[in-house]
């Protein structure tokens, strides 16, 4: 049995097999692939474009003054002062209702003027958002009317780079307003708003989680989480126009939020898996750190360099670690929310990789940048997961007290009856003690003259002094008895009574009958007390001494029953004889003797709340004693 | 004639329970007030039934309960008690003893009584069994109070028939109760009697152990 036992014991501690590790492994990669596969799908989807009647796919670049295809792709990463010129042609066919015509450039890297036959009518530096390169921002105008001529038109579009990206242009679209704006506002909605809601969403769990932070300082994850939010959002609100010294280290120093944010994510990651942080985390805030002090007091020439040399690799290697310390955890303990996280790293591992091949031209796209997107929807993903985490643990620290509240009542309930029964306890130790005491002082005195007085009384003849002696004895018996502890159980004084009685009737020649009708006899009385007790032994013992002295009965008949009541069960004790019955007994001092125990009787009755009714008739005397559903406390106990 | 000795130093009381017990012809009763002459008693003859006092003028009941139990082991033994209570009674049975007598009790019973033991029944009061199966509930209590009471080899039987004893039910009624026949009802309280008393080191030994184990 114990060797079962052993068997049926889980081994926690047991490494697992190499091949049950391949197997999870490869179940987590297989998982990852389908992610990746996922995101493939996200980034072929169409992208919001007008019809393809209204695009331009041909241009002049000048210089050098050739005829490229758009979109088109600069080598330039900085063009601000000699901007590269794209001239296009365009026709406005004649006949066309008077409707307002726009120029939409989907994307462009960095900055576009646009002007139409030679007017500009666009300049995207001047809109903050358009100037992040990680936005993708599209750019509308409308073409003035006044400038826009039947036939043919010119447009210009003047290409401003600067580092590090290198210059992109989609292909452009003229044509009427109406029918370009749709692709535009969904642009809009996609590239621009939804950075901006899920950046607020962030800033907000930034908050919480910071302040969930600096109340429990013991659980510092939050802190790290909240802290990588922050600069997130920093990133997202923070807006600098391009061009003066100053602003262009401004925008240096938020692309330096990058490498900060994912040293960030490493931290959280080490402190919420529980492992020890090694020295080396400090050193993945150097570079960001660098770069931000370069961005301040360096030129952009300056920053470039640095954040090209130090940006990109720290993020990958921050973005690696993490997957790997996820897959780690997983394959340690298989549980789903590793999963989930190494999913989401997944995913912001694509987009960047997506990013950067689109930045070295790898990647035949368009240049839509979603990292940013994808890792701010990760970082609220993991927000939102830790947020659930510390409800469900305020959650179980609710129950938890809860439980320690009905674990402390039960403890002092317990100690409760504990002391009330160490009381009892004692009282009845007390009692016992005080009871040996008396009847050794009995045994030795009183009892010993009695049992002489009755001896002698026997050999004189003095049959009256010997019977009261006997009587004395008796009643000794009955205050003794009457002490001990019986545990409210009624049953057990009466067995004594019933032998002294049975005595006593022997001498008599008169015959005794007990009967219990109810197999448990009387109802438990935890409340009984020696006083009650005495009481009805003393009651019974006239009742039967009545009997005796006065009825001629031949039998006596004691009826001991349980009797079910509105309230519950009730004991009942009967003495019966089959005497004369003293209502029939005329004169004599019977009845008076009779009355006085009656009298007795009752009063007995009384002080413990029990019903006695006396019925007597020519067929003998039935006295009934009907025990109350509690007994009444005593005043004078024993009295 | 069935031998008794009687060991009673009240003089009044010995002659009533000698009177009581020869009125019936049935016995044999010598007398004694004094330990020392209920000893040279017991050497000359061994009775069939020692009767003796708790309270001697030269010592207790109690050792000559414990003498007589080893040396005359087949001679039955009573204690004379004037309340029937558990103190003298229990502490007798402990010795040896298998039963009680009161000193008032009416001259028929006293006789009866006698009888009885003779014949193998050993009488047993309500409180009597009372005591005893209070201490089979309160075990760890009672194996440390001084008047320790080994009842830790009574049979759930037996502390039944003593319960049913300590409510006043009669053999009848508690053969009934338990199935068992009315006979053997007697039989059963003279092991009850048989299993309380210590008086063998061997005993003593394995009440000690008991204890011991149930202390633990």
């Amino acid at each position: 049995m114990s060797a079962a036992a052993a068997e049926s014991e889980p081994m926690p501690a047991a490494p697992v097999a190499p091949s049950r590790l391949a197997l999870r492994l490869l179940f987590y990669l297989a998982l990852q692939a389908l992610v990746v596969l996922g995101c493939l799908g996200l980034v072929a989807l169409p992208r919001p474009e007008p019809p393809p009647r209204w695009q331009l796919t041909e241009a002049r670049l000048e210089p050098p003054g050739v005829t490229v295809g758009l979109p088109h792709r600069h080598d330039a990463s900085f063009t601000m002062a000699d901007p590269p010129r794209y001239v296009l042609a365009f026709e406005r066919p004649p006949g066309l209702p008077d409707e307002p015509w726009s120029v939409l450039l989907p994307r462009f890297t960095n900055g576009v003027t646009v002007a139409v036959d030679g007017v500009e009518i666009l300049d995207s530096r001047r809109n903050p958002a358009a100037n992040r390169p990680d936005r993708s921002s599209p750019e509308i105008v409308v073409i003035p009317a006044s400038l826009l001529r039947e036939g043919r038109n010119e447009l210009t579009v003047r290409l401003f780079v600067w580092g590090p990206l290198t210059g992109f242009l989609d292909g452009i679209y003229v044509g009427p307003d109406a029918v370009l704006r749709p692709a535009y506002d969904q642009r809009v909605l996609l590239f621009l708003t939804l950075p901006v809601i899920l950046a607020a969403w962030q800033g907000i769990l930034a908050v919480i989680l910071g302040m969930i932070w600096l109340m429990r300082r013991h659980e510092p994850e939050y802190g790290a989480l909240a802290a990588s939010m922050a600069i997130g959002v920093m990133q997202a609100f923070i807006v600098a126009p391009s061009g003066q010294s100053f602003y262009a280290g401004l925008n240096a120093v938020l692309i330096a939020s990058a490498p900060l944010q994912s040293a960030f994510g490493v931290l959280f990651l080490l402190l919420v898996l529980g492992l020890k942080a090694p020295r080396f985390t400090t050193l993945l805030f150097l570079p960001g750190l660098i770069i931000t002090v370069t961005g301040l007091f360096g030129g952009p020439g300056a920053v470039r360099a640095v954040y090209l040399a130090l940006g990109p690799p720290t993020v990958a290697f921050c973005l690696v670690l993490i997957a790997v310390l996820i897959a780690l955890a997983y394959l340690q303990r298989r549980d789903a929310i590793s999963l989930v996280r190494g999913s989401a790293i997944t995913v912001v591992l694509f987009f960047c990789v997506h990013y950067i091949l689109s930045i070295l031209d790898i990647a035949p796209d368009h240049r839509l940048f979603l990292a940013r997107l994808s890792c701010s929807a990760m970082l609220i993903a993991i927000g939102i997961g830790l947020t659930w985490r510390f409800v469900r643990a305020l959650n179980e620290v609710d129950s938890f007290a809860g439980r320690m509240v009905t674990l402390v009542r039960e403890a002092e309930d317990k100690l409760r009856a504990t002391l009330s029964w160490d009381e009892e306890r004692a009282r009845a130790m007390a009692l016992a003690a005080e009871r040996t005491r008396l009847m050794r002082d009995l045994h030795d005195g009183l009892g010993g003259q009695l049992v002489s007085i009755v001896a002698l009384s026997e050999r004189q003849q003095a049959a009256p002094i010997g019977e009261a002696a006997r009587a004395a004895l008796k009643d000794l018996r009955l205050v003794i008895d009457a002490m001990d502890d019986i545990g409210g159980d009624l049953m057990l004084a009466l067995g004594a009574w019933r032998e002294r009685i049975a005595a006593q009737l022997r001498a008599h020649h008169i015959e005794i009958a007990w009967r219990v009708l109810t197999p448990q006899g009387l109802p438990l009385h935890p409340e009984l007390r020696p006083g009650h007790v005495i009481q009805i032994l003393r009651l019974l013992d006239e009742a039967v001494t009545n009997a005796v002295k006065h009825s001629g009965a031949r039998t006596i008949t004691v009826e001991i029953e349980t009797v079910a009541a509105a309230d519950g069960h009730r004991g009942r004790i009967s003495v019966r004889d089959d005497g004369r019955g003293f209502d029939a007994q005329a004169g004599g001092p019977a009845p008076l003797l009779a009355g006085r125990g009656l009298a007795n009787m009752r009063r007995r009755a009384e002080r413990c709340g029990a019903q006695l009714a006396i019925v007597s008739g020519p067929e003998g005397t039935r006295v009934t004693l009907d025990l109350p559903g509690r007994f009444a406390d005593l005043e004078a106990p024993g009295g | 004639m069935i031998q008794v000795l009687l060991v009673e130093d009240d003089a009044p009381t010995r002659w009533r329970l000698q009177d009581a017990l020869g009125a019936t012809g049935e016995f044999a009763v010598t007398a004694a007030a004094t330990i020392v002459e209920a000893r040279t008693r017991l050497s000359e003859a061994t009775p069939r039934v020692l009767l003796t006092d708790m309270q001697l003028p030269d010592g207790h009941g109690l050792d000559l309960i414990r003498e007589t139990r080893q040396r005359h082991p087949e001679t039955e033994i009573m204690v004379i008690s004037i309340l029937g209570d558990e103190e003298s009674v229990i502490a007798a049975i402990r010795q040896g003893a298998t039963g009680y007598l009161l000193k008032d009790a009416f001259p028929t019973d006293i006789a009866a009584t006698v009888r009885d033991l003779v014949a193998g029944h050993s009488p047993i009061s309500a409180s009597i069994a009372r005591f005893i199966v209070r201490r089979t509930q309160a075990q760890p209590a009672a194996a440390l109070a001084p008047q320790g009471l080994n009842t830790a080899r009574l049979t759930p039987r037996e502390i039944d028939i003593l319960w049913g004893i300590a409510k006043g039910f009669s053999y009848a009624d508690i053969a009934g109760h338990l199935g068992l026949s009315r006979q053997t009802v007697p039989g059963h309280i003279k092991n009850i009697y048989r299993k309380l008393e210590v008086n063998t080191r061997g005993e003593a030994v394995f009440e000690a152990l008991q204890q011991g184990l149930i202390r633990l």
